[in-house]
């Protein structure tokens, strides 16, 4: 299946006493096929080998991937479950001891029964991520509503993806991440690439992202900064942090103006166009050019490639959507499709570069505070109905909807929620305005983390439950094309680690909530109650069965029975899933950064990633190799800047917002704009750069505004040599 | 059928992939054995991988006094035979681009066997397997052929290796492969 140019025939090296397992990475949503290299007498994962016959990624892998076999057998591995009795050291590594597994759990229920009966239900939140398998994220949504009977549940999908799937909602009313597979991004004539990073995020896409170029086609990019894409790239859009959207309703004028539009697609298949041709005609070269900073000649020139290519992608990611109006700029991006016709069809369409490694599965299946699996809404009764008759509770049980992933913490400030089980995320570090975060943790009655590693955020719980790694389980991932893949165990958890969805259902159990989650003995057991309360959703995983994932290389969702191949391309029947079938082309009016540079704060900072780590770092960072590469955070700095402010390279400076401070190491690049500086978001401690974030969230995603706010350089002084 | 490792500088990200992939091949001790550069890291992210490219006649070998590097059948110059090196370091100096690495806790020269394990059996090296780029790739010669016709230089010059040691295993194209690709529209 999808045997492209680039598939090679080729035999792996297989080493006496050794075997391999095929499975994916456990980073990124590209999810890379990869083999583990398992040694048969100890039964130990000892490295990697790649897997050629992934039709995706053929072979190759990042940094990241070719080291993350490192993770399992990590020294830093918690291996039994360690409790804290003194809650003065919130906040710290001190004073955790190990503990079993029973006193752990008898405490965790002896704590949530108290905390219900005294402050009801609601006292008690989940916070999830996305870096784990659809069937734990399907499991993590039915803990909370049916062992905790919680309405407040959310996730770090909150800063990743949920602006990409606002927008997509908006539009398409459907959101699957890409309406194509990625095997026809090289066929393609141009990509247009907003706000990625690609080569250092997504990097195994840029064997295909530079042959288009080699075919002759084009690439433009969208970016504050000059990345390894945008260095190469036939046209750079060096636009300020935080104005797509003019960005966006500009070349939507020229396209429209310059008659690059597909009359008889915008007729038949969408709403809104005269509301939006109306709205963007405002926005003239001039005027676009005004807000973004990009000359006229480039915003001119981008529309005309785009508008000529007989084949395009709209592209995207975390750039565009971490604004607080990423949900309009991703449905801004996405007009530019529309009124060109250049959707529902191979070759052309339009794509977000899912963050992590489930980002797209993982915010589909309910543990979102809106949603329930296969994309039903918690506020429709028909969706409840289908929700709980698989569950086996009644619809009056089924909790409301909750708040968002921020809005969670706020919560936590003013002790609404009392009670905090956190899995698979690390929000002390991912989060934005992060004195205000850790606050809100450690003002926490009562928090239980599961983890692999104890993370900056495991060191406000109270009890730490140890995971397994990606390798030492099995179940599904959706990968950032919409393709269902299996993951698959290459080892025993080690040490008394386990699964999170064993540990849910043994502590179902133990809050008396057994009825619900003890027939759940396997894996493959969830997969099936998750395949089953998909079903009907248009998130429909019911036909992905293992086998035929297996089978196929991938199941893309839709597929809604065993017949069903699945869906690689959406839209090729024209038909959007809005209930009259059109798209919608949306008029989106302009607003600025919810913070513009000032006289106190002059300058524009936006965060991002860097090739060596992934999200928080929490597991990168323990990497030798990674954390050779990339040990610290630091700020880039145009030579202008850096003149101004009379700093030099490797200079440690003071950066302030109105939020936070921290000290940074310049590092002093022409490939940035001079009214913007730059600092990675790996790190934790006083290394975080979300200590000066702004929680300025989207109306409709409620994604802060990672990308964009007003920031201050001061010189640190030293004392003058006597 | 005869494959060689393809260098095409211009599409390095600079991910440095390629030497954590080094680590993984069988016979390498978890050492790296190549280079990744920032050309000009206070300008732009432009960056590049110096790998072994394998001469046919390499200075290396020839400045050994103990006979330790070996060049295999497939052409692959092979790192120092444990027993034989006697951790002079002439091949690290005499290499003209620097390739050969020394431990000096082992007194051992170590380089680049182009994945020797894989390579015998035309499995591709590792560097050239993960290479999210195809900076690093493993082709036939008539691949390499079609891409010298493709990548054809405005000087009209399609440098394989510098003219210091003649000929090499490894075939390198400088930056500018798309100066003679005509657009599409």
């Amino acid at each position: 299946m999808q045997k492209d140019k680039f598939f090679r025939e080729i035999e792996n090296v297989r080493h006496p006493n050794e075997k391999l397992v095929k499975t994916h990475c456990s980073y990124c949503g590209m999810q890379c096929g990869m083999n583990l290299r398992v040694n048969t007498s100890t039964n130990k994962i000892i490295g990697v080998e790649p897997r050629y016959d992934w039709p995706v990624t053929v072979g190759k892998m990042c940094p990241k991937g070719v080291t993350a076999y490192q993770q399992t057998n990590h020294e830093d591995r918690i291996l039994r479950p360690l409790i804290r009795d003194d809650a003065s050291l919130k906040g710290t590594k001190e004073g955790f001891r190990e503990a079993s597994w029973e006193e752990a759990y008898d405490l965790i229920a002896r704590r949530f029964k108290e905390l219900q009966t005294d402050y009801g239900k609601d006292s008690l939140s989940v916070f999830s991520g996305v870096s784990m398998t659809n069937e734990k994220c399907y499991l993590t949504g039915k803990f909370a509503r049916v062992a905790l009977g919680t309405r407040y549940i959310d996730y770090n999908g909150r800063f990743c993806m949920s602006s990409a799937a606002g927008g997509f909602l908006r539009t398409f009313g459907v959101d699957r991440g890409s309406t194509l597979p990625w095997t026809d991004v090289h066929e393609t004539d141009c990509l247009f690439i907003a706000g990625s990073n690609t080569a250092e995020c997504h990097p195994t896409s840029m064997f295909r992202v530079w042959a288009v170029q080699e075919r002759g086609g084009y690439i433009i990019v969208v970016d504050p900064r000059e990345t390894p894409i945008a260095r190469r790239a036939d046209l750079h859009l060096d636009l300020k942090p935080g104005t797509d959207l003019a960005l966006a309703n500009g070349i939507l004028n020229l396209l429209i103006e310059n008659g690059y539009t597909d009359e008889s697609f915008i007729s038949s298949h969408t709403n809104g166009f005269e509301e939006t041709k109306a709205l963007v005609s405002q926005f003239t070269l001039a005027y676009t050019s005004e807000i973004t900073g990009v000359s006229q000649e480039k915003i001119k020139r981008a529309a005309e490639i785009y508008g000529k290519a007989p084949n395009a992608i709209v592209m995207f990611a975390r750039g565009i959507e971490q604004q607080h109006k990423g949900v309009d700029n991703v449905s801004a991006y996405t007009n530019m499709a529309l009124v060109t016709g250049k959707i529902g069809r191979p070759k052309s369409g339009v794509a977000t570069f899912t963050g992590q490694g489930n980002g797209q599965g993982g915010r589909e299946h309910g543990q979102k505070s809106d949603l329930l699996p296969g994309y039903r809404k918690i506020t429709n009764p028909e969706h409840v109905q289908e929700v709980c008759d698989v569950w086996g509770i009644t619809p009056e049980e089924m909790p409301n909807p909750g708040v968002s992933a921020y809005e969670m913490f706020e919560l936590m400030k003013e002790k609404t929620i009392r009670g905090l089980y956190l899995l698979c995320s690390n929000p002390a570090v991912s989060a934005p305005n992060l004195n205000f975060v850790r606050e809100a943790l450690e003002n926490l009655d009562f928090m239980v983390c599961a983890d692999f590693y104890l993370s900056e955020s495991a060191e406000y719980a109270d009890v730490i439950l140890p995971s397994v790694t990606w390798s030492e389980d099995e179940g599904t991932v959706t990968n950032l094309e919409g393709r269902i893949i299996k993951i698959n165990k290459a080892q025993e958890p080690i040490g008394e680690s386990k699964p999170d969805w064993k540990m849910q259902v043994e502590l179902a159990e133990k809050l008396g909530k057994g009825k619900y989650f003890s027939h759940l003995k396997t894996a493959k057991d969830v997969a099936e109650e998750f395949r089953l309360a998909s079903k009907g959703g248009y998130a429909d995983y019911y036909g992905a069965t293992w086998d035929k994932i297996d089978k196929q290389d991938g199941v893309f969702w839709p597929c809604k029975d065993e017949a069903d191949k699945g869906t690689p391309h959406m839209f090729l029947d024209k038909k959007f899933y809005h209930p009259d079938g059109k798209a919608k082309i949306c008029a989106l009016p302009y607003r600025p950064p919810a913070e513009e540079p000032c006289k106190d704060y002059p300058l524009r900072l936006t965060t991002g990633r860097v090739v060596y780590h992934y999200l928080s770092g929490n597991q990168t960072r323990r990497i030798k190799f990674l954390r050779d590469m990339c040990p610290d955070p630091y700020v880039e700095v145009h030579p202008r800047t850096a003149e101004k402010y009379q700093i030099e390279h490797e200079e440690l400076i003071k950066l302030f917002t109105r939020r936070g401070k921290a000290d940074f190491k310049v590092k002093i690049t022409e490939a940035i704009r001079e009214d913007t500086v730059f600092v990675p978001y790996h790190f934790g401690h006083e290394k975080s750069i979300n200590l000066l974030t702004i929680q300025a969230l989207d109306p409709i995603s409620k994604m802060p505004e990672f990308k964009a706010c007003a920031a201050r350089i001061e010189k640190i002084e030293r004392e003058k040599v006597r | 059928m005869k494959k060689r490792l393809y260098i095409e500088l211009e599409n390095c990200i600079g991910c440095r992939s390629c030497l954590a992939a080094c680590t993984q091949c069988g016979g390498h001790e978890e050492r790296n054995r190549n280079y990744v550069y920032d050309v000009n890291p206070l300008v732009d992210r432009q960056t590049m991988p110096l790998m072994c490219l394998h001469c046919e006649n390499p200075a290396c070998a020839r400045s050994c006094p103990a006979q330790a590097i070996q060049i295999h059948e497939t052409g692959a110059v092979l790192s120092a035979l444990v027993e034989k090196c006697i951790g002079c370091q002439n091949c690290t100096i005499a290499c003209p681009y620097g390739i050969p690495k020394f431990d000096t806790e082992q007194n051992l020269m170590y380089k680049c066997d182009l994945c020797i394990d894989r390579t015998k059996d035309g499995i591709p090296p590792m560097c050239a397997s993960v290479c999210p780029s195809n900076t690093l790739q493993w082709l036939t010669e008539e691949e390499i052929e079609q891409k010298e016709q493709q990548h054809k230089l405005d000087n009209d010059k399609w440098v394989a290796s510098m003219p210091l040691e003649g000929r090499t295993e490894v075939k390198v194209n400088l930056p500018g492969i798309l100066q003679g690709t005509e657009k599409l529209f």
